[in-house]
């Protein structure tokens, strides 16, 4: 293997390229994840329900965003669906978040499934029977426990779809990826841009992974009064 | 115990770094005993998304005009030739490492490639054409200051919209491949579609239901494509020269593109 002298200066003529692919990918990544969590909230209880006219419109959502590729899913939005019902595409940005919603949606929902399914029957049943309605039950018995066990899968599905939003290229929305590409296309040179590439994934990964160990740590402790370090710590 | 765990875990560290290292080293000289026998069959990478110079026909082989130019050229020097589809910028990086001989894809012959790859004399050449909705009001490339305009990504086309525009510009949308370039424009993301003549006028005829108009502009420079080959390959380019001057010099190049090439 022979690497040639480094040139970073390719990156830096390219930096404001750079630095829009951060917004979009941070832009797609939040509007996609907050969408999927809202969208996969009500497939999730979908899936769940007795009514089948419920139930497998559900299902067959799970289906088709778990089961198809999301490239596909990207494409497929962007140059037949959206153009096909407003008669002219909406940017990449619209496809994109679309794709990505729906997309991370399909995962949300089983993971917020299977949290709900996690909280014993015991907790329904004594809501139920101090008087409280279904849905009320629900909301304030049964979710805010499941909410704590779905934290560390909902984390993992962030970090995934942050990196997943790098597909986006391939409809020209100009991402990280984008940047990295058009600079590696311009000189004919790899590796600087795509370990430039690499490293700003890797920085939006790790701060995304800070607040995610945050949130379960928060969460986590709610019901244990804080210990402090010392004496009678048990930790080593 | 603290201690001993550190340097467990630094043993494992050390031990999977050289594992890596090890396995970069073994793999570099695949090349070498391709090229010994007499009967060698030479590897093109190609790009065939780009009609009607190379695409893929119904049951999934790689023709067009470039491949009929190539195939002419092997006729002439009694050599075997087979095309893989590699994707255009795959491609480059398959002609440096040697995993192809050569490659042909409507590459244009530019002063930047040529820092990096030899290429044959020029065997077609080509213009940039605007490709643009029927009741557009553009009549040259200047008129597309203020627009979008969609191109494909890292091509020749994709440069000259950069010196428009300017190279970090957001108004330029380069997608994958030329057929997605079209496509945004006609979906109305970009205003104007550039691309090489020969694969915007096949559009424009096999497409007719499309409302569109090309626009012709004398500033783009003419362009011309060569055989792309590793840096330093003489042998190779000296060969496939002389085919390509046969195949002037007996008019079957003209007979498949229709024009000369100087």
């Amino acid at each position: 293997m022979d690497f040639p002298e480094i040139r970073w200066d390719i990156i830096w003529d390219y930096r404001e390229l750079f630095i829009r692919g951060i917004w979009v990918t941070l832009g797609l990544t939040i509007v996609g994840y907050l969408g999927g969590i809202v969208l996969g909230l009500f497939i999730g209880m979908g899936k769940l329900s007795k009514k089948k006219w419920v139930y497998y419109p559900s299902k067959y959502f799970v289906d088709f965003f778990r089961g198809t590729p999301l490239l596909v899913q990207i494409l497929l939005i962007h140059l037949a669906i959206i153009p096909g019902i407003f008669g002219h595409s909406l940017g990449y940005f619209v496809s994109g978040s679309v794709a990505l919603i729906l997309n991370s949606a399909a995962y949300n929902a089983e993971i917020i499934r299977a949290g709900i399914q996690s909280i014993e029957k015991g907790q329904m049943e004594a809501a139920r029977s101090l008087g409280m309605p279904n849905n009320i039950a629900m909301r304030h018995i049964i979710l805010p426990q499941a909410l704590r066990r779905m934290i560390p899968p909902l984390g993992n599905e962030l970090i995934a779809l942050l990196k997943d939003s790098s597909l986006v290229t391939v409809i020209a929305a100009s991402d990280i990826l984008y940047a990295g590409k058009v600079v590696a296309g311009a000189y004919q040179r790899f590796w600087e841009p795509y370990i430039t590439v690499a490293i700003l994934y890797l920085c939006l990964t790790y701060v995304f992974g800070k607040i995610i160990t945050y949130i379960e740590k928060r969460f986590s402790n709610s019901f244990v009064p804080k210990q402090k370090k010392g004496m009678f710590s048990t930790r080593r | 115990m603290k201690s001993l765990k550190r340097i467990f875990s630094v043993g494992i560290i050390l031990s999977s770094v050289s594992l890596a290292l090890f396995g970069c080293g073994t793999g570099t000289s695949t090349s070498e005993n391709g090229d010994t026998g007499e009967d060698k069959k030479y590897i093109i990478a190609t790009d065939a998304t780009y009609a009607p110079m190379e695409y893929m026909d119904k049951d999934g082989n790689i023709v067009g005009t470039d491949i009929d130019i190539v195939n002419a050229i092997a006729d002439e020097l009694g050599i075997e030739v087979e095309f893989k589809n590699y994707g255009w910028e795959p491609l480059f990086s398959a002609v440096k490492n040697e995993e192809v001989d050569f490659a042909v894809s409507s590459i244009t012959i530019t002063d930047e490639r040529k820092q990096t790859f030899d290429f044959t004399e020029p065997y077609y050449a080509a213009n940039q054409l605007i490709l643009v909705p029927e009741d557009s009001t553009v009549t040259k490339f200047d008129d597309l200051k203020d627009m979008r305009i969609s191109v494909q990504i890292n091509t020749t086309g994709h440069e000259v919209v950069k010196g428009l525009l300017g190279k970090t510009s957001s108004k330029i949308v380069a997608p994958e491949s030329m057929p997605l370039a079209i496509s945004e424009m006609i979906n109305g993301n970009a205003d104007a579609a550039i691309g090489d003549n020969a694969v915007i006028n096949e559009y424009v005829k096999n497409n007719p239901d499309v409302k569109l108009k090309t626009v012709e502009d004398d500033t783009f420079e003419k362009e011309y494509y060569g055989l792309m080959v590793k840096k330093g390959n003489v042998e190779l380019i000296e060969l496939l020269n002389e085919g390509i001057e046969k195949i002037k010099a007996n008019g079957k190049l003209k007979e498949i593109t229709g024009f000369d090439v100087e």
